[in-house]
Protein backbone atom coordinates (compact mmCIF):
# COMPACT_ATOMS: atom_id res chain seq x y z
CA UNK A 1 0.00 0.00 0.00
CA UNK A 2 2.58 2.42 0.98
CA UNK A 3 4.55 1.11 -1.61
CA UNK A 4 2.38 2.43 -4.70
CA UNK A 5 0.90 5.24 -2.82
CA UNK A 6 4.44 6.38 -1.40
CA UNK A 7 3.68 9.67 -3.19
CA UNK A 8 0.40 10.68 -1.69
CA UNK A 9 2.35 10.02 2.02
CA UNK A 10 5.04 12.66 0.41
CA UNK A 11 3.03 15.13 -0.63
CA UNK A 12 1.48 15.37 2.73
CA UNK A 13 4.30 15.60 4.21
CA UNK A 14 5.94 17.94 2.27
CA UNK A 15 2.99 20.50 2.58
CA UNK A 16 3.06 20.08 6.86
CA UNK A 17 6.54 21.22 6.71
CA UNK A 18 6.34 23.84 3.89
CA UNK A 19 3.22 25.37 6.01
CA UNK A 20 5.36 25.10 9.35
CA UNK A 21 8.48 26.48 8.01
CA UNK A 22 6.81 28.92 5.75
CA UNK A 23 4.77 30.45 8.65
CA UNK A 24 7.01 29.99 12.03
CA UNK A 25 10.56 31.03 11.23
CA UNK A 26 11.41 34.59 11.62
CA UNK A 27 11.83 37.53 9.17
CA UNK A 28 15.54 38.54 9.24
CA UNK A 29 16.63 41.91 11.05
CA UNK A 30 15.37 44.85 8.70
CA UNK A 31 14.77 48.70 8.50
CA UNK A 32 11.31 49.42 8.80
CA UNK A 33 11.19 53.24 8.26
CA UNK A 34 13.24 56.42 8.86
CA UNK A 35 12.14 60.09 9.59
CA UNK A 36 13.40 62.52 7.66
CA UNK A 37 13.24 60.87 4.47
CA UNK A 38 14.45 63.95 3.03
CA UNK A 39 17.38 66.47 3.98
CA UNK A 40 19.76 69.58 2.23
CA UNK A 41 22.94 69.29 1.64
CA UNK A 42 24.72 71.26 5.06
CA UNK A 43 22.02 69.61 6.88
CA UNK A 44 23.23 68.44 10.18
CA UNK A 45 20.34 66.12 11.57
CA UNK A 46 19.43 63.12 13.72
CA UNK A 47 17.98 60.19 11.69
CA UNK A 48 15.60 58.32 13.66
CA UNK A 49 15.22 54.51 12.55
CA UNK A 50 12.70 52.24 13.48
CA UNK A 51 13.56 48.88 12.73
CA UNK A 52 12.06 45.21 12.55
CA UNK A 53 12.64 41.97 14.41
CA UNK A 54 15.71 44.38 15.49
CA UNK A 55 17.72 43.87 18.32
CA UNK A 56 19.92 46.94 18.62
CA UNK A 57 20.20 46.82 22.33
CA UNK A 58 22.16 43.67 22.18
CA UNK A 59 25.20 42.29 20.92
CA UNK A 60 27.96 45.97 20.98
CA UNK A 61 27.54 49.07 19.33
CA UNK A 62 25.52 50.04 16.19
CA UNK A 63 27.33 51.69 13.12
CA UNK A 64 25.46 53.94 10.82
CA UNK A 65 26.05 55.06 7.19
CA UNK A 66 24.41 56.36 4.30
CA UNK A 67 25.86 55.11 1.27
CA UNK A 68 25.97 57.19 -2.19
CA UNK A 69 27.41 54.53 -4.06
CA UNK A 70 29.64 51.50 -3.97
CA UNK A 71 32.75 53.56 -3.32
CA UNK A 72 31.20 56.33 -1.24
CA UNK A 73 29.58 56.61 2.01
CA UNK A 74 29.15 58.78 5.04
CA UNK A 75 29.70 57.08 8.70
CA UNK A 76 27.17 58.50 11.23
CA UNK A 77 28.98 60.92 13.97
CA UNK A 78 27.41 58.99 16.82
CA UNK A 79 24.23 56.18 17.20
CA UNK A 80 21.96 56.35 19.96
CA UNK A 81 20.18 53.81 21.10
CA UNK A 82 16.74 53.68 22.64
CA UNK A 83 15.63 50.65 22.77
CA UNK A 84 16.04 47.07 20.70
CA UNK A 85 13.59 48.59 17.77
CA UNK A 86 14.50 52.21 18.03
CA UNK A 87 17.69 54.49 18.00
CA UNK A 88 18.84 57.38 16.56
CA UNK A 89 22.14 58.29 14.37
CA UNK A 90 23.98 61.52 13.49
CA UNK A 91 24.88 62.41 9.96
CA UNK A 92 26.34 65.60 8.38
CA UNK A 93 25.15 66.02 4.94
CA UNK A 94 28.39 68.22 2.96
CA UNK A 95 27.69 71.44 1.29
CA UNK A 96 28.67 70.06 -1.82
CA UNK A 97 27.57 66.65 -3.40
CA UNK A 98 29.68 64.49 -5.78
CA UNK A 99 27.59 63.77 -8.23
CA UNK A 100 25.38 66.77 -10.69
CA UNK A 101 21.94 65.57 -9.47
CA UNK A 102 19.53 67.84 -7.74
CA UNK A 103 18.14 64.84 -5.56
CA UNK A 104 20.64 62.41 -4.75
CA UNK A 105 18.94 59.21 -2.93
CA UNK A 106 21.12 57.76 0.23
CA UNK A 107 20.83 53.72 1.07
CA UNK A 108 20.67 53.25 4.94
CA UNK A 109 22.94 50.42 6.35
CA UNK A 110 22.89 49.33 9.87
CA UNK A 111 25.43 46.79 11.20
CA UNK A 112 25.76 45.63 14.53
CA UNK A 113 26.69 42.20 16.20
CA UNK A 114 23.59 40.77 16.73
CA UNK A 115 21.37 41.25 14.08
CA UNK A 116 24.44 41.55 11.17
CA UNK A 117 23.84 43.88 8.37
CA UNK A 118 20.53 45.87 7.60
CA UNK A 119 19.97 47.85 4.16
CA UNK A 120 16.98 50.50 3.62
CA UNK A 121 17.53 51.21 -0.15
CA UNK A 122 16.79 55.18 -1.04
CA UNK A 123 16.23 55.75 2.73
CA UNK A 124 17.35 59.64 2.58
CA UNK A 125 16.88 61.89 -0.50
CA UNK A 126 19.49 65.08 -0.24
CA UNK A 127 18.35 68.20 -1.84
CA UNK A 128 21.43 69.95 -3.45
CA UNK A 129 21.13 74.38 -2.72
CA UNK A 130 23.75 74.19 -5.52
CA UNK A 131 25.26 72.07 -7.45
CA UNK A 132 28.87 71.58 -8.24
CA UNK A 133 30.00 67.99 -8.49
CA UNK A 134 33.60 69.57 -8.64
CA UNK A 135 33.78 71.51 -5.10
CA UNK A 136 31.47 68.26 -3.87
CA UNK A 137 34.63 65.85 -4.83
CA UNK A 138 37.52 67.91 -3.22
CA UNK A 139 35.34 68.04 0.60
CA UNK A 140 33.59 64.69 0.57
CA UNK A 141 35.28 62.92 3.45
CA UNK A 142 35.14 58.84 2.68
CA UNK A 143 34.52 56.56 5.47
CA UNK A 144 33.59 53.44 3.27
CA UNK A 145 31.58 50.55 4.56
CA UNK A 146 33.19 47.98 5.98
CA UNK A 147 33.65 45.13 8.97
CA UNK A 148 30.42 44.32 8.56
CA UNK A 149 29.22 41.36 10.56
CA UNK A 150 28.11 38.58 8.30
CA UNK A 151 25.70 36.69 10.39
CA UNK A 152 24.09 33.72 9.25
CA UNK A 153 20.36 32.57 11.13
CA UNK A 154 17.52 30.54 9.76
CA UNK A 155 15.65 33.77 8.69
CA UNK A 156 13.66 34.94 5.76
CA UNK A 157 15.04 38.13 4.23
CA UNK A 158 13.35 41.27 5.27
CA UNK A 159 12.27 43.08 2.20
CA UNK A 160 10.92 46.65 2.34
CA UNK A 161 7.22 46.55 1.43
CA UNK A 162 6.88 42.71 1.44
CA UNK A 163 7.65 42.44 4.81
CA UNK A 164 5.75 39.39 6.65
CA UNK A 165 4.07 38.93 3.34
CA UNK A 166 6.99 37.42 1.62
CA UNK A 167 5.91 33.93 3.34
CA UNK A 168 2.91 34.05 0.18
CA UNK A 169 6.20 32.85 -1.99
CA UNK A 170 5.61 29.43 -0.57
CA UNK A 171 1.65 29.44 -1.66
CA UNK A 172 1.21 31.73 -4.88
CA UNK A 173 4.49 30.85 -6.82
CA UNK A 174 4.13 27.15 -6.14
CA UNK A 175 0.59 27.21 -7.26
CA UNK A 176 1.46 28.45 -10.99
CA UNK A 177 4.12 26.04 -11.37
CA UNK A 178 2.11 23.06 -10.24
CA UNK A 179 -0.81 24.31 -12.41
CA UNK A 180 1.42 24.68 -15.33
CA UNK A 181 2.88 20.98 -14.63
CA UNK A 182 -0.93 19.52 -14.15
CA UNK A 183 -2.47 21.18 -17.22
CA UNK A 184 0.85 19.57 -19.06
CA UNK A 185 -0.16 16.53 -17.55
CA UNK A 186 -3.89 16.76 -19.24
CA UNK A 187 -2.36 17.91 -22.63
CA UNK A 188 -0.24 14.75 -22.66
CA UNK A 189 -3.60 12.66 -21.77
CA UNK A 190 -5.10 14.20 -24.47
CA UNK A 191 -2.43 13.83 -27.32
CA UNK A 192 -2.20 10.21 -25.85
CA UNK A 193 -6.67 10.11 -26.99
CA UNK A 194 -6.31 11.52 -30.50
CA UNK A 195 -3.08 9.00 -30.55
CA UNK A 196 -5.32 6.03 -30.10
CA UNK A 197 -5.92 5.82 -26.64
CA UNK A 198 -9.09 4.95 -24.77
CA UNK A 199 -11.54 7.35 -23.12
CA UNK A 200 -9.52 6.79 -19.64
CA UNK A 201 -6.96 8.88 -21.67
CA UNK A 202 -9.65 11.34 -22.12
CA UNK A 203 -11.08 11.06 -18.35
CA UNK A 204 -7.76 11.85 -16.96
CA UNK A 205 -7.71 14.95 -19.58
CA UNK A 206 -10.50 16.29 -18.35
CA UNK A 207 -9.83 15.56 -14.47
CA UNK A 208 -6.20 17.03 -14.86
CA UNK A 209 -8.07 20.58 -16.17
CA UNK A 210 -10.46 20.68 -13.31
CA UNK A 211 -7.60 20.47 -11.27
CA UNK A 212 -5.99 23.15 -12.93
CA UNK A 213 -8.25 25.02 -13.00
CA UNK A 214 -8.71 24.91 -9.05
CA UNK A 215 -5.19 25.81 -8.73
CA UNK A 216 -5.36 29.10 -11.28
CA UNK A 217 -8.13 30.14 -9.11
CA UNK A 218 -6.25 29.64 -5.90
CA UNK A 219 -3.13 31.03 -7.94
CA UNK A 220 -5.17 34.18 -8.53
CA UNK A 221 -6.53 34.55 -4.97
CA UNK A 222 -3.53 34.34 -3.41
CA UNK A 223 -1.90 36.75 -5.03
CA UNK A 224 -4.92 39.22 -4.87
CA UNK A 225 -4.42 39.23 -0.98
CA UNK A 226 -0.79 39.67 -1.49
CA UNK A 227 -1.63 42.53 -3.91
CA UNK A 228 -4.19 44.27 -1.48
CA UNK A 229 -1.07 44.28 0.53
CA UNK A 230 1.50 45.02 -1.41
CA UNK A 231 0.17 47.19 -4.40
CA UNK A 232 -2.71 48.78 -2.16
CA UNK A 233 -5.52 46.72 -4.19
CA UNK A 234 -6.76 43.22 -5.08
CA UNK A 235 -6.75 44.13 -8.89
CA UNK A 236 -4.72 46.35 -10.08
CA UNK A 237 -5.07 45.53 -14.33
CA UNK A 238 -1.42 44.16 -14.19
CA UNK A 239 -0.64 42.42 -16.92
CA UNK A 240 -0.25 39.20 -15.44
CA UNK A 241 -3.68 39.37 -13.33
CA UNK A 242 -5.61 39.96 -16.75
CA UNK A 243 -3.83 37.08 -18.62
CA UNK A 244 -4.26 34.59 -16.42
CA UNK A 245 -8.08 35.88 -16.20
CA UNK A 246 -8.41 35.06 -19.76
CA UNK A 247 -6.33 31.75 -18.91
CA UNK A 248 -9.50 30.66 -16.93
CA UNK A 249 -11.67 32.04 -19.16
CA UNK A 250 -10.53 29.69 -22.03
CA UNK A 251 -10.22 26.49 -19.92
CA UNK A 252 -13.66 27.47 -18.68
CA UNK A 253 -15.37 27.03 -22.13
CA UNK A 254 -13.27 23.75 -22.36
CA UNK A 255 -15.74 22.48 -19.84
CA UNK A 256 -18.87 23.95 -21.62
CA UNK A 257 -17.63 22.35 -25.42
CA UNK A 258 -17.55 18.95 -23.40
CA UNK A 259 -21.07 19.53 -21.84
CA UNK A 260 -22.55 20.65 -25.40
CA UNK A 261 -21.97 16.79 -26.74
CA UNK A 262 -23.87 13.59 -25.66
CA UNK A 263 -21.64 10.78 -26.93
CA UNK A 264 -18.64 10.07 -25.10
CA UNK A 265 -16.60 9.50 -27.79
CA UNK A 266 -17.48 12.39 -29.85
CA UNK A 267 -17.00 14.34 -26.52
CA UNK A 268 -13.28 12.91 -25.30
CA UNK A 269 -12.33 13.76 -29.75
CA UNK A 270 -13.60 17.29 -30.04
CA UNK A 271 -12.39 18.06 -26.44
CA UNK A 272 -9.26 16.81 -26.91
CA UNK A 273 -8.47 18.95 -29.89
CA UNK A 274 -9.28 21.70 -28.08
CA UNK A 275 -7.70 21.05 -24.98
CA UNK A 276 -4.54 21.10 -27.37
CA UNK A 277 -5.44 24.09 -29.64
CA UNK A 278 -5.84 26.19 -26.30
CA UNK A 279 -2.83 25.22 -24.51
CA UNK A 280 -1.04 26.04 -27.29
CA UNK A 281 -2.48 29.00 -27.39
CA UNK A 282 -1.66 29.49 -23.90
CA UNK A 283 1.85 29.59 -23.81
CA UNK A 284 2.19 33.26 -25.66
CA UNK A 285 -0.39 34.53 -22.82
CA UNK A 286 1.48 33.39 -19.91
CA UNK A 287 5.17 33.14 -21.38
CA UNK A 288 5.33 36.03 -23.86
CA UNK A 289 3.30 39.20 -23.71
CA UNK A 290 3.73 39.38 -19.50
CA UNK A 291 7.55 39.21 -20.40
CA UNK A 292 7.34 42.43 -23.11
CA UNK A 293 4.94 44.32 -21.12
CA UNK A 294 5.42 46.28 -17.99
CA UNK A 295 3.91 44.60 -14.89
CA UNK A 296 3.81 44.92 -10.96
CA UNK A 297 5.35 41.34 -10.77
CA UNK A 298 8.93 40.73 -10.34
CA UNK A 299 11.25 40.19 -12.78
CA UNK A 300 9.42 42.56 -15.74
CA UNK A 301 9.04 46.16 -16.28
CA UNK A 302 12.40 46.89 -14.61
CA UNK A 303 11.41 45.53 -11.24
CA UNK A 304 14.50 43.09 -9.92
CA UNK A 305 13.54 39.30 -11.29
CA UNK A 306 12.79 36.48 -9.25
CA UNK A 307 16.81 35.87 -8.23
CA UNK A 308 19.12 35.46 -5.92
CA UNK A 309 18.08 39.14 -4.50
CA UNK A 310 14.57 38.15 -3.56
CA UNK A 311 14.76 33.81 -3.05
CA UNK A 312 17.90 33.30 -0.57
CA UNK A 313 19.08 30.08 0.02
CA UNK A 314 16.83 29.74 3.58
CA UNK A 315 13.83 30.64 0.95
CA UNK A 316 14.82 28.08 -1.40
CA UNK A 317 14.91 25.53 1.61
CA UNK A 318 11.27 25.93 1.60
CA UNK A 319 10.46 26.99 -1.71
CA UNK A 320 11.33 24.38 -3.88
CA UNK A 321 9.59 21.46 -1.35
CA UNK A 322 6.32 23.65 -1.82
CA UNK A 323 6.66 23.16 -5.76
CA UNK A 324 6.84 19.31 -5.21
CA UNK A 325 4.40 19.32 -2.46
CA UNK A 326 1.58 21.49 -4.18
CA UNK A 327 2.42 19.04 -7.64
CA UNK A 328 1.79 16.34 -5.95
CA UNK A 329 -1.24 17.20 -3.92
CA UNK A 330 -2.48 18.29 -7.39
CA UNK A 331 -1.77 14.91 -9.03
CA UNK A 332 -3.48 13.05 -6.44
CA UNK A 333 -6.46 15.21 -6.51
CA UNK A 334 -6.77 14.67 -10.15
CA UNK A 335 -6.53 11.34 -9.37
CA UNK A 336 -9.43 11.11 -7.69
CA UNK A 337 -11.18 12.66 -9.70
CA UNK A 338 -10.35 10.32 -12.54
CA UNK A 339 -11.44 7.22 -10.98
CA UNK A 340 -14.60 9.06 -10.14
CA UNK A 341 -15.30 9.84 -13.77
CA UNK A 342 -14.38 5.91 -14.47
CA UNK A 343 -16.84 4.95 -11.77
CA UNK A 344 -19.28 7.17 -14.04
CA UNK A 345 -18.46 5.53 -17.13
CA UNK A 346 -18.82 2.13 -15.50
CA UNK A 347 -22.17 3.26 -14.25
CA UNK A 348 -23.24 4.44 -17.91
CA UNK A 349 -22.17 0.86 -19.61
CA UNK A 350 -24.15 -0.84 -16.68
CA UNK A 351 -27.50 1.15 -16.88
CA UNK B 1 -7.69 13.35 -57.15
CA UNK B 2 -7.79 9.69 -55.81
CA UNK B 3 -8.67 8.81 -52.13
CA UNK B 4 -6.70 10.33 -49.98
CA UNK B 5 -6.79 9.19 -46.79
CA UNK B 6 -5.44 5.51 -47.39
CA UNK B 7 -2.07 6.88 -48.23
CA UNK B 8 -0.75 9.45 -45.66
CA UNK B 9 2.23 10.08 -48.31
CA UNK B 10 2.90 14.31 -48.11
CA UNK B 11 3.08 15.78 -51.71
CA UNK B 12 3.02 19.45 -51.37
CA UNK B 13 2.46 20.06 -54.93
CA UNK B 14 -0.48 17.78 -54.83
CA UNK B 15 -2.07 19.76 -51.93
CA UNK B 16 -1.11 23.36 -53.67
CA UNK B 17 -3.34 21.78 -56.28
CA UNK B 18 -6.03 20.99 -54.16
CA UNK B 19 -5.66 24.31 -52.47
CA UNK B 20 -6.20 26.09 -55.37
CA UNK B 21 -9.19 24.08 -56.55
CA UNK B 22 -11.16 24.47 -53.18
CA UNK B 23 -10.39 27.99 -52.74
CA UNK B 24 -11.54 28.77 -56.46
CA UNK B 25 -14.64 26.38 -55.23
CA UNK B 26 -15.27 28.83 -51.91
CA UNK B 27 -15.12 32.18 -53.81
CA UNK B 28 -17.43 30.53 -56.39
CA UNK B 29 -19.78 29.60 -53.26
CA UNK B 30 -19.77 33.11 -52.19
CA UNK B 31 -20.51 34.98 -55.18
CA UNK B 32 -23.45 32.43 -56.18
CA UNK B 33 -24.99 32.80 -52.95
CA UNK B 34 -24.04 36.95 -51.88
CA UNK B 35 -26.01 36.91 -49.44
CA UNK B 36 -23.76 36.27 -46.50
CA UNK B 37 -20.75 38.82 -47.46
CA UNK B 38 -23.78 41.35 -47.87
CA UNK B 39 -25.26 40.25 -44.79
CA UNK B 40 -22.19 41.07 -43.04
CA UNK B 41 -21.35 44.52 -44.93
CA UNK B 42 -25.10 45.26 -44.02
CA UNK B 43 -23.75 44.78 -40.10
CA UNK B 44 -20.70 46.61 -40.59
CA UNK B 45 -21.77 49.90 -42.32
CA UNK B 46 -25.13 49.35 -39.76
CA UNK B 47 -22.51 49.35 -36.75
CA UNK B 48 -20.04 51.69 -38.02
CA UNK B 49 -23.50 54.08 -38.13
CA UNK B 50 -24.81 53.29 -34.82
CA UNK B 51 -21.55 54.21 -33.16
CA UNK B 52 -21.28 57.27 -35.24
CA UNK B 53 -24.70 58.65 -34.04
CA UNK B 54 -23.72 57.48 -30.26
CA UNK B 55 -20.58 59.22 -30.07
CA UNK B 56 -20.84 62.20 -33.28
CA UNK B 57 -17.13 63.43 -31.89
CA UNK B 58 -14.71 59.85 -31.92
CA UNK B 59 -11.38 60.69 -30.24
CA UNK B 60 -8.49 58.68 -31.43
CA UNK B 61 -7.97 56.12 -28.82
CA UNK B 62 -11.98 55.61 -29.16
CA UNK B 63 -11.73 55.24 -32.81
CA UNK B 64 -8.70 52.52 -31.90
CA UNK B 65 -10.97 50.31 -29.21
CA UNK B 66 -14.46 50.66 -31.87
CA UNK B 67 -12.33 49.97 -34.72
CA UNK B 68 -11.47 46.48 -33.60
CA UNK B 69 -14.97 45.93 -32.10
CA UNK B 70 -16.58 45.92 -34.79
CA UNK B 71 -13.66 44.13 -36.45
CA UNK B 72 -13.41 41.44 -33.90
CA UNK B 73 -17.73 40.95 -34.48
CA UNK B 74 -17.84 40.86 -38.08
CA UNK B 75 -15.21 38.66 -38.01
CA UNK B 76 -16.77 36.09 -36.03
CA UNK B 77 -20.36 36.14 -37.93
CA UNK B 78 -18.38 35.98 -41.35
CA UNK B 79 -15.97 33.12 -40.25
CA UNK B 80 -18.88 30.72 -38.10
CA UNK B 81 -20.39 29.90 -41.48
CA UNK B 82 -17.15 28.02 -42.66
CA UNK B 83 -18.14 24.74 -41.73
CA UNK B 84 -21.49 24.26 -41.74
CA UNK B 85 -22.77 26.22 -44.78
CA UNK B 86 -22.61 23.11 -47.10
CA UNK B 87 -24.57 19.89 -45.84
CA UNK B 88 -22.65 17.26 -44.29
CA UNK B 89 -22.99 14.82 -46.96
CA UNK B 90 -20.99 16.70 -49.53
CA UNK B 91 -18.45 18.08 -46.49
CA UNK B 92 -17.62 14.08 -46.45
CA UNK B 93 -17.27 13.81 -50.19
CA UNK B 94 -15.11 16.50 -50.15
CA UNK B 95 -13.07 15.22 -47.60
CA UNK B 96 -12.81 11.83 -49.73
CA UNK B 97 -11.57 13.42 -52.52
CA UNK B 98 -9.35 16.41 -51.06
CA UNK B 99 -6.34 15.70 -48.01
CA UNK B 100 -7.65 17.32 -44.89
CA UNK B 101 -5.12 19.65 -44.35
CA UNK B 102 -6.00 21.58 -47.68
CA UNK B 103 -9.46 21.62 -47.13
CA UNK B 104 -8.57 23.65 -43.71
CA UNK B 105 -5.72 25.47 -45.69
CA UNK B 106 -8.16 26.96 -48.16
CA UNK B 107 -10.86 27.70 -45.76
CA UNK B 108 -8.41 29.85 -43.86
CA UNK B 109 -6.28 31.48 -46.97
CA UNK B 110 -10.10 32.10 -48.37
CA UNK B 111 -11.61 33.53 -44.97
CA UNK B 112 -8.03 36.04 -44.69
CA UNK B 113 -8.66 37.25 -47.83
CA UNK B 114 -12.69 38.03 -46.89
CA UNK B 115 -11.84 39.02 -43.34
CA UNK B 116 -8.90 41.49 -44.81
CA UNK B 117 -11.27 43.13 -47.67
CA UNK B 118 -13.67 43.17 -45.05
CA UNK B 119 -11.52 45.13 -42.31
CA UNK B 120 -10.19 47.21 -45.68
CA UNK B 121 -14.10 48.34 -46.14
CA UNK B 122 -14.90 48.78 -42.54
CA UNK B 123 -11.62 51.35 -42.21
CA UNK B 124 -13.20 53.31 -45.27
CA UNK B 125 -16.48 53.40 -44.04
CA UNK B 126 -15.28 54.49 -40.86
CA UNK B 127 -13.11 57.07 -42.36
CA UNK B 128 -16.03 58.42 -44.40
CA UNK B 129 -18.30 59.10 -41.34
CA UNK B 130 -16.01 59.45 -38.47
CA UNK B 131 -12.75 60.41 -39.83
CA UNK B 132 -9.51 58.65 -39.92
CA UNK B 133 -6.55 59.80 -36.95
CA UNK B 134 -4.47 56.93 -38.69
CA UNK B 135 -0.85 58.48 -38.86
CA UNK B 136 0.65 55.57 -40.45
CA UNK B 137 -1.06 53.67 -42.87
CA UNK B 138 1.40 51.27 -43.61
CA UNK B 139 1.93 50.24 -40.23
CA UNK B 140 -2.07 50.44 -39.86
CA UNK B 141 -2.48 48.63 -43.31
CA UNK B 142 0.34 45.37 -41.57
CA UNK B 143 -1.68 45.36 -38.42
CA UNK B 144 -4.91 45.10 -40.42
CA UNK B 145 -3.04 42.23 -42.69
CA UNK B 146 -1.54 40.25 -39.22
CA UNK B 147 -4.76 40.61 -37.52
CA UNK B 148 -6.84 39.38 -40.41
CA UNK B 149 -4.68 36.14 -40.80
CA UNK B 150 -4.39 35.83 -36.54
CA UNK B 151 -8.29 36.42 -36.51
CA UNK B 152 -8.43 33.94 -39.45
CA UNK B 153 -6.66 31.16 -38.24
CA UNK B 154 -8.25 31.07 -34.89
CA UNK B 155 -11.88 31.56 -36.04
CA UNK B 156 -11.88 28.77 -38.23
CA UNK B 157 -10.38 26.29 -36.62
CA UNK B 158 -13.09 26.93 -33.92
CA UNK B 159 -15.59 27.15 -36.55
CA UNK B 160 -14.25 23.22 -37.62
CA UNK B 161 -14.60 22.48 -33.79
CA UNK B 162 -17.90 24.28 -32.88
CA UNK B 163 -19.66 22.60 -35.92
CA UNK B 164 -19.80 19.40 -34.64
CA UNK B 165 -22.45 20.97 -32.36
CA UNK B 166 -25.93 21.66 -32.73
CA UNK B 167 -26.17 25.24 -31.23
CA UNK B 168 -22.70 26.34 -33.32
CA UNK B 169 -23.03 29.96 -33.26
CA UNK B 170 -23.21 30.31 -29.51
CA UNK B 171 -20.36 28.10 -28.91
CA UNK B 172 -18.09 29.87 -31.45
CA UNK B 173 -18.10 32.67 -29.40
CA UNK B 174 -17.74 31.35 -26.20
CA UNK B 175 -14.93 29.47 -27.57
CA UNK B 176 -13.22 32.00 -29.75
CA UNK B 177 -13.52 35.50 -27.79
CA UNK B 178 -11.08 34.06 -25.08
CA UNK B 179 -8.78 32.42 -27.38
CA UNK B 180 -8.70 35.25 -29.79
CA UNK B 181 -7.50 38.30 -26.60
CA UNK B 182 -3.98 37.69 -26.87
CA UNK B 183 -3.97 38.68 -30.83
CA UNK B 184 -6.42 41.28 -30.25
CA UNK B 185 -4.33 43.02 -27.26
CA UNK B 186 -0.78 42.95 -29.13
CA UNK B 187 -2.79 44.04 -32.70
CA UNK B 188 -4.55 47.06 -30.59
CA UNK B 189 -0.80 47.94 -29.52
CA UNK B 190 0.30 47.93 -32.86
CA UNK B 191 -2.69 49.56 -34.17
CA UNK B 192 -2.38 52.89 -31.76
CA UNK B 193 1.28 53.03 -32.45
CA UNK B 194 0.11 53.14 -36.22
CA UNK B 195 -2.56 56.09 -34.84
CA UNK B 196 0.41 57.93 -32.90
CA UNK B 197 -1.47 57.32 -29.79
CA UNK B 198 1.72 55.91 -28.14
CA UNK B 199 5.12 56.01 -29.52
CA UNK B 200 6.79 52.63 -29.03
CA UNK B 201 10.27 52.05 -30.00
CA UNK B 202 9.59 48.54 -29.95
CA UNK B 203 7.10 47.62 -32.71
CA UNK B 204 8.79 45.02 -34.74
CA UNK B 205 8.74 43.13 -31.06
CA UNK B 206 4.90 43.42 -31.09
CA UNK B 207 4.75 42.47 -35.64
CA UNK B 208 6.82 39.44 -34.23
CA UNK B 209 4.84 38.01 -31.29
CA UNK B 210 1.80 38.55 -33.66
CA UNK B 211 3.61 36.51 -36.47
CA UNK B 212 4.93 34.26 -33.80
CA UNK B 213 0.92 33.05 -32.21
CA UNK B 214 -0.23 32.98 -36.09
CA UNK B 215 2.35 30.43 -37.10
CA UNK B 216 2.01 28.57 -33.97
CA UNK B 217 -1.74 28.24 -34.22
CA UNK B 218 -1.57 27.59 -37.60
CA UNK B 219 1.02 24.88 -36.69
CA UNK B 220 -1.33 23.15 -34.05
CA UNK B 221 -4.06 23.75 -36.34
CA UNK B 222 -3.17 21.80 -39.33
CA UNK B 223 -1.46 19.29 -36.66
CA UNK B 224 -5.25 18.93 -35.16
CA UNK B 225 -7.46 18.77 -38.04
CA UNK B 226 -7.82 15.43 -39.54
CA UNK B 227 -8.79 14.56 -35.95
CA UNK B 228 -11.59 16.69 -36.34
CA UNK B 229 -13.43 16.21 -39.66
CA UNK B 230 -14.04 12.73 -39.49
CA UNK B 231 -17.37 11.83 -37.74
Amino acid sequence: MLRKYWWKALSVIILIYVFIAGLTVPLSPGIERVAPTSVRTGDEFSLEVLGYNSRYDKGGPVRAWLKLDNERALEASSVQVQSGRRLTALFRIPEYLPVDRRVQDFTLILDNEADGTSVLPSAVFVTQDSIDPEMGRKAWVNSPVQDLHEEWAMTFPFRNILSETIRNTYFHVPLWFAMIFIFIASVVNSVRYLRGGSLEADNKAQAYTRVGILLGILGLTTGAIWARNTWGAYWSGDVKQNMTAIALLIYFAYFILRAVFEDPEKKARISAVYNIFAFVALIPLIYVIPRLTDSLHPGSGGNPAFGSQDLDNTMRMVFYPAVIGWTLLGFWMGNLLYRMGRLRLKLMDAL
Amino acid sequence: MGFKQENPIFAPMEILKEIGFLLRKEIRLELRTSYAISGILLYVFSTIFIVYTAFQKIQPNVWNALFWIIILFASVSAVVKSFVQENSARQLYYYSLANPISILLSKIIYNIILLLALSLLTWLGFSFVAGSPVRDTGQFFLALLLGSAGFSITFTFIAAISSKADNNATLMAILSFPLIIPILLTLIKLSANALRLMQDTAVQNDIFILLAIDLMLLGVGLALFPFLWRD
